[in-house]
């Protein structure tokens, strides 16, 4: 069997006209010369240089929307066969461009720019000026260190989230109803938690929480007076809301775990922990970096629980880097400089995503000889 | 009127009145409506009382809430204004748009059967843009700032005056307008040079809004802790405080006493000490303006010449300083206390024992279910200050008056604005303003300060006791509740914010700083505050100082 050439035996190799090819050719760069002047006119016009342009750049949208259409068109035209099968994956290439690449590039543009929407001179371009704020900002970094905090702590949730998937992977009574018990707080959205319990289960005056603890000997009940203590309690908070995450991923991967191979390790004489250390915990290793990995992603966008509770508070103490920006976009419409932190925020978050995935591979290949 | 007092009111009233009066009274509402609906010249000639006594009875206390037909039926009978100055019909074919409010079903939801009528008449449409309080300030600094501004008539918050009629976006009060709602009837820091910009006129007034001083009354009428009072080596008499040296002292002193109304821990004066949007500074902002707004100096935030912020100064840095200083005297969880915490879950929850605040607590005190303080709640004016500081000169001063007050004018209240791009067609224009001008009038207005509408009283003619007890209010009551915000609204030295483009945005980064303050990450007050005046430094430049100066300046009127 022949393993280059056509691997989709195409039925009809076809004989394309030049005319066809030039047509085709000759339409969708027609599309984009109109995109382009489209594009010219309305940014001369945006820009004061010219009188003449459009109320709003919805016709450069439109451009667009043909030229993307021609581009389609063309493939076939000039391709033939060959040409539709770019349509498969065309349409959404296009799309992925309009919807993620145009706002990121358009983003990482107003980053450099002097942009408060209270400002009567509008956006400028003001160089690397937010980069060097950004620097100096103690906010940004403080709430930069506490993400490496909050993210640390998911080694803690993991081994919770294992024991607990133990748990309900082991024979006791009323599995299944502890099963969807436990998944319950994932199902309530982070508001929700905020309210129900950061601001009345743990009120300090009539909160359930706090009268528990009050009848336990703690005499103020405080759970966000100090920084240590506040910094714990959002971390209990967002624990308690994805552990049933991690669990439930960690519980399917012990399902589909072979019996066997745990069978010959006790013929063997293995300890229960040794089980546990040499046979279980290797074999979930691939399962147990996929959600820490997702929690990873979930925790790196922690803000809503903040900013209903503590607003980062106290003194900046919980501030996540997401809250910090909410603030800043927010309460101070500080475009241009919030876009740069979330920018940045976003490459190094690419680029700590990229190392975990690496380490997490020679972690996988270590402990279990794959790859 | 705040819906909670409202309900009050209406539940005290059902007991007292009986059925078939209520029922005769909106039968002759209606009546009322029905005759002046047919006959529009007879309205205006009646005069305002008839017409006055005749809405306050729609749909009449003890009548349960307000419906769309009774707004409808009220902006109908307050048509008269509208009728002397336009013909019927004249706006055929016109169609404005209104960006408002939908809080609490409020706001737009009222003025939509208010225009109803005046629609009819007229013959103008409206379409709505209805926004919820937490999209508002985004969706109309994006409006500005794309220049996208998709509205002709504009409810708003005075604050955000710097960044509409600053940047020349709002249209200029026409003379007939300014006559037809009686604006010489507003009180006194409502008048110029609130709502105006380098004297020109642009707000219709619909509400007002200050901060008063709440605290209570058992506490001052406990023999008990005045005892203890005297028994801890004080001169002075146990009785509410006037000034904010007493407050610190009765706050500092009620650490070692029981609450007589919980007989838990007592606790004195609240101060939020978490941020709350940026609306959280105006709370330090009621302790500073004794101590910074002097009477011979309109400004006490930035220097009206330079735009340095005065915050640091030693007015503002005594007042931080007055908050650390009593911060082990509040309850354990402060620091994570915002407004809504220190009004909501501690003072009406018979937490502590004085509190700053809009009038909302007043109101809430007597009618919200969690309140345990309706009977033992007191009001007053925000205190004053045995001295205060004069910038200008670089000193305090004990004044020969006394001490000094100023009354913190906290977000100075809703207005409705019609926006310069109505300028180019006049029919347009005329019926923009007419359309406003219907809301802000002074009949209309006087329902709204009585029944749910979420505004609150703004006219002398809306403190006229009486009309309130002939529509069936406890007079004690209103009196109480009413007084307390007039003489706040009517000081000569209160203390105005600034309606600069940003202003929240300066309010904002400082609460930020303000929590690292009492945090204790500051080695001092001083230094804290002058980390909050570096950071609004950088504000003015970004937003542009000259732009600043000139709009903080019209602000003052100067």
């Amino acid at each position: 069997m022949s393993m280059t050439g056509d691997l989709l035996h195409t039925v009809d190799a076809e004989d394309l006209s030049a005319a066809r090819i030039r047509l085709g050719r000759g339409l969708v760069w027609g599309a984009f010369g109109l995109l382009a002047a489209l594009f010219a006119v309305q940014a001369l016009f945006v820009s004061q240089v010219t009188s003449l342009g459009f109320d709003n750049w919805r016709p450069v949208l439109f451009g667009y929307m043909l030229w993307a259409i021609a581009l389609c068109v063309s493939r076939v035209l000039i391709y033939g066969e060959q040409g539709k099968k770019a349509l498969f994956v065309l349409p959404a290439a296009l799309f992925v461009i309009s919807m993620v690449v145009f706002p990121l590039v358009f983003a990482l543009w107003i980053s450099f720019s002097d942009w408060n929407l209270a400002s009567l001179t509008g956006r400028r371009f003001n160089g690397l000026d937010n980069v060097r704020q950004m620097m100096a900002d103690p906010f940004y970094w403080n709430a930069m260190y506490n993400m490496v905090l909050y993210t640390a702590v998911i080694l803690v949730e993991y081994a919770i989230a294992f024991g607990l998937a133990l748990l309900l992977n082991a024979d006791i009574a009323a599995r299944k109803f502890w099963r969807v018990t436990f998944l319950l707080p994932l199902m309530l959205s982070p508001v929700a938690v905020s309210w129900m319990i950061g601001k009345s289960m743990l009120e300090v005056r009539f909160g359930p929480l706090a009268k528990l603890a009050r009848w336990l000997g703690w005499e103020n009940p405080s759970f966000f007076s100090s920084p240590e203590l506040a910094k714990f309690t959002i971390m209990a908070m967002d624990a308690w809301t994805f552990i049933p995450f991690m669990m439930i991923m960690i519980l399917a991967g012990l399902q589909a775990m072979p019996k066997e191979v745990l069978e010959a390790a006790e013929v063997d004489g293995a300890t229960p922990w040794q089980r546990f250390w040499e046979v279980t915990f290797p074999l979930m290793l691939p399962v147990s970096i996929t959600a820490i990995m997702i929690r990873i992603i979930f925790k790196l966008k922690l803000a809503d629980i903040i900013i209903n509770v503590t607003s980062g508070g106290p003194g900046g103490a919980t501030d996540s880097v997401t809250s910090f920006i909410f603030r800043e976009y927010r309460d101070r419409s500080n475009v241009g400089y919030g876009t740069l932190l979330a920018i940045v925020y976003l490459i190094i978050i690419v680029i700590f995503m990229t190392l975990l995935l690496k380490l997490s591979e020679r972690l996988v290949r270590r402990y279990t000889g794959a790859g | 009127m705040k819906v909670d007092l409202y309900e009050r009111l209406v539940a005290k009233q059902a007991n007292r009145r009986d059925v078939l009066k209520g029922t005769a009274g909106a039968v002759a509402a209606l009546g009322a409506s029905t005759m002046l609906a047919g006959m529009p010249g007879k309205a205006h000639a009646d005069g305002h009382a008839n017409i006055r006594e005749a809405i306050l009875k729609i749909p009449g206390v003890g009548q349960g809430s307000p419906t769309d037909a009774d707004w409808q039926k009220v902006g109908e009978m307050c048509l008269g204004a509208t009728k002397a100055n336009i013909a019927e019909g004249e706006f055929e074919g016109v169609e404005l748009t209104f960006m408002g409010l939908n809080n609490q079903n409020l706001h737009n939801f009222l003025f939509r059967g208010f225009l109803k009528p005046w629609e009819a008449y007229t013959g103008a449409k409206i379409n709505w843009i209805d926004l919820a309080q937490a999209d508002y300030n985004a969706r109309l600094q994006q409006a500005i700032a794309t220049g996208t501004v998709d509205f002709d008539i504009l409810e708003m918050g005075a604050p955000f005056e710097g960044d509409v009629c600053g940047k020349g976006l709002a249209s200029e009060m026409p003379d007939w307008v300014k006559a037809q709602i009686e604006m010489d009837d507003y009180v006194g820091y409502l008048k110029p040079p609130v709502g105006t910009w380098e004297g020109k006129t642009y707000r219709i007034s619909i509400d007002g809004d200050c901060h008063n001083f709440n605290y209570r009354t058992d506490y001052y009428e406990s023999a008990e802790i005045a005892q203890a009072w005297k028994d801890a080596g004080n001169d002075s008499d146990w009785a509410p405080p006037t000034t904010w040296q007493q407050v610190q002292a009765h706050t500092k002193f009620l650490k070692t006493q029981k609450d007589p109304l919980t007989a838990t821990q007592a606790y004195g004066y609240l101060d939020p000490l978490k941020g709350w949007g940026g609306f959280g500074f105006y709370f330090l902002g009621s302790r500073a303006t004794a101590y910074a707004k002097h009477p011979d100096d309109p400004a006490f935030l930035f220097d009206p010449d330079t735009m340095k912020p005065r915050v640091n100064n030693e007015a503002w840095v005594r007042a931080i300083q007055d908050v650390l200083d009593v911060m082990d005297a509040q309850p354990a969880d402060q620091i994570n206390a915002d407004p809504g915490t220190t009004g909501f879950q501690q003072f009406l929850a018979g937490t502590g024992s004085m509190l700053s605040w809009w009038g909302d607590i007043g109101s809430s005190a007597k009618t919200s279910d969690s309140s345990v303080v309706g009977d033992v709640t007191g009001f007053s004016i925000l205190p004053g200050s045995d001295d205060v500081w004069n910038h200008n000169e670089g000193k305090w001063e004990t004044l020969a008056s006394g001490p000094n007050f100023a009354p913190n004018m906290a977000y100075i209240g809703w207005g409705i604005y019609v926006m310069a791009r109505v300028e180019g067609d006049e029919k347009k224009k005329k019926a923009a303003w007419s359309a406003a001008a219907h809301l802000g009038g002074k009949d209309l207005s006087l329902w709204c300060s009585a029944y749910p509408s979420g505004f609150q009283p703004y006219r002398q003619s809306h403190f006229n006791i009486q009309e309130w007890v002939g529509a069936g209010y406890d007079e004690a009551f209103i009196n109480d509740y009413l007084s307390s915000e007039a003489d706040s609204y009517n000081h000569p030295n209160a203390a105005i914010e600034p309606r600069i483009p940003g202003i929240f945005q300066y309010y904002s980064v400082a609460e930020d700083e303000l929590a690292k303050i009492y945090a204790g990450q500051y080695g001092s007050a001083q230094e804290g505050a002058d980390a909050i005046a570096a950071a609004w430094e950088k504000i003015t430049d970004q937003i542009g100082r000259e732009s600043q100066i000139a709009l903080y300046r019209a602000s003052l009127g100067l």
